[in-house]
């Protein structure tokens, strides 16, 4: 409906951050994979250590390490000794070069750079490419869109010198959007497969930041989609992007190749799982699982059971755009006022809700958030849903304080099954402490 | 401790005030890793609890680094807002400081905070923001401290940012205020962030000895206590040598002696306390310290014993970024803990000298390389933990590793005697955990078991 933007000079407690760091999350859903932050030290230090505690697992991302006078006079000779040293060392399969801030505002040409390089070097075998993300522009969401994108597009020139393509009609591309966790780029692949397709997501980091023993360390990303893998995605029948914001890729792939592409905007409660399934039985022509229909029972019996819980309730949820449009859809089916929605960066997508959305920080969701029963953001607003005494539901990124949150998954019925009885629990616990004050204040 | 040369530490480059007589070595490309200055630079000034601190920049510096780190407070809490003047295209193409004022004034106007802290980054240094005149022109109008902080990104290391903050503090703080009268002058604590609450381990050490702690800078800091830090009696510069430049330049400018010292064990404690009270240049104050630390130290021997049996022989390696690398070690060695490996990736050469005198002659020293040169040191030496920080707790949880962590995310406190005991207790816990096995069997249908059929 609106996107409005309360008037204040500084941001107070961000829910932004850097697109950069969206671009090396999107990297670590490819196997052997390593991202060269082409900016100051600090840039991929920041990332790594903020990846890290929400993921509870190494990430693999290097530096250019650019210094003063490296920006005055030759950043681009930073940028070609990173890449020797991570070719001669690590031997990655997939290298994405991202630009920031210091090389975008110093006008670094690394496009061309990489270009000579490749020829020069004959980086063949291994796919790289670079994006332009500099930190005065979008955010974690759109830094992850936009790697994926250039991704997609040199995938796409790797393999047009490969010859023709042989459509496979069985075979479907997922482009899960940021704020899917491992356990939901799982869930979805596992729901799609159901119907008898094959799958590859891109990026995948259900299998590297899931959490596995089954390699030790590596510098290099542990998991993910590997790049014959991508490659052979080119030749899907279908593309299903998931987050509005995977929209952009999925349309370069319909450019570049012709492949239909579908997107689901929701991904949270029964309405969205509804359509996503229903849309696979159509075009699979297979019959539901019949697993799924139990879980659709499940999460019937589960909101009815609730909704005793969620009576009167009002929430405040402050979430990147794509996840926002999600939450917001599922609080919606069970009956939670929403008293304010918080975003980081106008999109589109936020742009077509149905309710007003406010592009601002975790201060302004404070602010509007007085007397909500329910606080939804990163682990940023603990403090914040404390001030205000509503109960405090983690959600998005960063989460630091709570155990196995990557997992969790809200995608699909049994995603949104565990999402009501998580904020459920979150409400009936707050309301006994209530109780128990009240008793003892009289 | 061994006390240090003066010509040596005029030597010593990324540390001190005095002008760099060798440059720091320059990061390398590809292989880099640790922060930048701008996070150097808050590491050491963010524990200044009751400050408002905004950076300059666009989104990734705040946005990406705010709420990170486990310097705790007691009481106010404004320095765990993340301020940013979040700067567009529009900032960066028309400047901005007309945002950066507007900032200023609509904190100090809201939050109403003893001073505010004004960090530049890479880009607002590169455009060519004048930061120092908005900073002083709004100090001016405002009738409060705003002080800039020059320690963009690309100027140089962690390190570097420390020794930078330290300058703002010595510029625009210290010798601004002056102590209550009444309280007795005591010791200044230079670089003990309060990491898990280590501070408060240490002031309560301190009281019992009878030694005010004057100023803390910055663990667990009240703004005003740093402006009378020039009437402390003496400095302790605890493990980190980047604030060894503060020390020494408020030593020519107020005649306050330093001494660098460190309360990891129960030696280097008793040394640290002792040399307070020495410098204090008060008998009954040696005597009180004399009989705590003894007191203190017997107490601790007894409750470790069953610790020490655990840990007799044990092999360690030890990667702290370099300034803790020395004082580590020292209270491992109390704890019988054997140290087979050990970082220097971030060390000078007076810590590595330091490391030297602290570890036998067949440790290994890791100079850089990343974590598949701990792990393969770890592998070599058949250690049996790794303890180093954060970043590398899931390399080492990959490789199944037992792990301490030991820095600045950490969550327990391991200063003091209560500290080792801590230190003790968790490498214990580390050690003995059933995962170790369980991760290490495969599972049943991989087990090669002949089975007659």
């Amino acid at each position: 409906m609106t996107v409005n933007h309360r008037m204040k000079p500084a941001a107070v407690n961000p829910i932004k951050t850097g697109p950069s760091l969206g671009a090396v999350l999107a990297l670590q859903g490819c196997y052997r994979a390593m991202p060269i932050i082409h900016g100051s030290k600090g840039c991929s230090a920041f990332s790594k250590a903020l990846l890290t505690r929400h993921f509870r697992e190494p990430i693999a991302v290097q530096t250019s390490a650019l210094q003063e006078m490296d920006v005055i006079f030759d950043a681009n000779r930073n940028l070609e000794e990173a890449l020797d040293l991570v070719l001669s060392k690590h031997r990655p399969d997939i290298i994405g070069i991202i630009g920031t801030e210091l090389t975008d505002v110093a006008g670094v040409d690394y496009r061309a750079m990489l270009k000579t390089y490749k020829r020069e070097r004959n980086v063949r075998g291994s796919l790289a490419f670079s994006v332009t993300l500099p930190d005065f522009r979008g955010s974690l969401e759109s830094g992850f869109s936009s790697a994926v994108e250039a991704m997609i597009d040199e995938m796409i020139q790797m393999a047009g010198h490969k010859g023709a393509r042989h459509v496979n009609n069985r075979q479907i591309t997922l482009l899960p959007a940021s704020f899917l966790t491992p356990g939901d780029v799982m869930e979805l692949k596992e729901i799609i497969a159901s119907f008898g397709f094959e799958v590859i997501a891109v990026p995948d980091i259900s299998t590297s930041l899931s959490g596995h023993l089954l390699t030790g360390f590596s510098p290099l990303t542990r998991g993910g989609v590997r790049l014959d893998s991508m490659l052979q995605s080119l030749q899907s029948g279908l593309t299903i992007a998931v987050g509005g914001s995977m929209e952009r890729p999925a349309r370069r792939l319909h450019n570049a190749l012709g492949t239909p592409y579908k997107v689901f905007q929701g991904a949270m409660g029964l309405k969205a799982a509804d359509e996503l399934l229903h849309f696979l039985h159509q075009i699979s022509g297979e019959p539901v699982p019949l697993r799924y229909c139990w879980q659709r029972e499940n999460l019937l019996d589960c909101m009815l059971d609730a909704h005793f819980q969620f009576a009167g309730m009002s929430a405040i949820a402050a979430l990147e755009p794509d996840h926002l449009f999600s939450v917001s859809g599922w609080l919606e089916e069970l009956g939670v006022e929403q008293q304010a929605l918080v975003t980081s960066c106008e999109t589109p997508v936020v742009a077509g809700m149905e309710q007003e959305v406010w592009v601002g920080d975790l201060d302004d969701a404070e602010y509007f958030g007085k007397g909500a029963d329910l606080w939804i953001s990163s682990s940023h607003g603990i403090t914040a849903a404390r001030r205000i005494q509503a109960a405090f539901l983690p959600a998005g990124f960063p989460v630091w304080n709570e155990l196995g949150a990557h997992m969790a998954a809200s995608v699909g019925y049994r995603g949104a099954m565990e999402w009501t009885n998580k904020a459920g629990n979150l409400l009936m616990r707050r309301e006994a402490e209530r109780r128990e004050s009240s008793v003892r204040n009289r | 401790m061994e006390p240090i040369r003066k010509d040596e530490l005029d030597a010593h480059a990324c540390g001190s005030l005095s002008p760099k007589t060798k440059p720091c070595p320059r990061p390398k490309p590809g292989e880099a890793a640790g922060g930048c200055s701008f996070d150097g630079a808050q590491i050491t000034l963010l524990p200044i609890m009751d400050a408002a601190h905004l950076v300059h920049g666009p989104i990734a510096c705040a946005g990406n680094s705010w709420e990170s780190r486990g310097t705790l407070s007691s009481g106010p809490s404004l320095s765990q807002y993340g301020f940013t003047t979040d700067l567009n295209d529009t900032g960066i193409i028309f400047g901005g400081e007309k945002k950066l004022k507007e900032s200023i004034d609509y904190i100090a106007g809201r939050f109403a905070p003893p001073a505010i802290f004004v960090y530049s980054t890479c880009v607002t240094a590169l455009i060519g923001e004048d930061m120092d005149a908005v900073c002083k022109e709004a100090a001016g109008r405002l009738g409060l401290p705003v002080i800039p902080v020059n320690s963009p990104g690309f100027v140089g290391s962690k390190n570097l940012g420390n020794r930078l903050a330290g300058e703002a503090l010595l510029q625009y703080v210290i010798g601004t205020g002056e102590p209550e009268s009444g309280i007795p002058l005591g010791v200044n604590l230079l670089g003990e962030y309060n990491i898990a609450g280590e501070l408060w381990d240490i002031e309560k050490l301190m009281n019992s000895a009878g030694i005010t702690l004057m100023s803390r800078i910055t663990g667990d800091a009240r703004y005003k206590e740093i402006t009378w830090a020039h009437r402390a009696k003496v400095n302790m510069v605890v493990c980190s040598r980047a604030l060894l430049g503060l020390a020494k330049e408020m030593e020519s400018r107020y005649g306050i002696p330093y001494f660098e010292g460190s309360f990891y064990g129960a030696k280097e404690t008793t040394y640290s306390l002792r040399q307070m009270a020495f410098l204090l240049n008060d008998r009954e104050m040696e005597r009180c310290v004399d009989r705590l630390t003894e007191r203190e130290e017997s107490r601790l021997l007894q409750e470790l014993r069953p610790y020490r049996k655990l840990l007799k022989g044990k092999k360690a390696v030890l990667y702290t970024g370099g300034v803790k690398s020395w004082s580590v070690i020292s209270a491992l060695k109390e704890l019988g803990v054997q140290v087979v490996g050990v970082g220097t990736n971030k060390s000078t050469e007076d810590d590595v000298r330091r490391i030297a005198g602290r570890v036998g002659d067949d440790t290994e020293y890791i100079p850089d390389g990343g974590a598949s040169r701990i792990i393969k040191t770890v592998r070599d030496r058949k250690a049996d933990l790794m303890i180093a920080g954060g970043r590398n707790m899931y390399v080492a949880m990959k490789e199944q590793i037992p792990f301490v962590d030991i820095n600045q995310e950490r969550h327990r406190a391991y200063a003091g005697y209560e500290g080792l005991l801590r230190l003790a207790k968790e490498l214990t816990y580390a050690l003995a955990n059933p995962i170790w096995k369980l991760a290490a069997s495969p599972p049943p249908w991989d087990q090669e078991v002949p089975h007659d059929r």
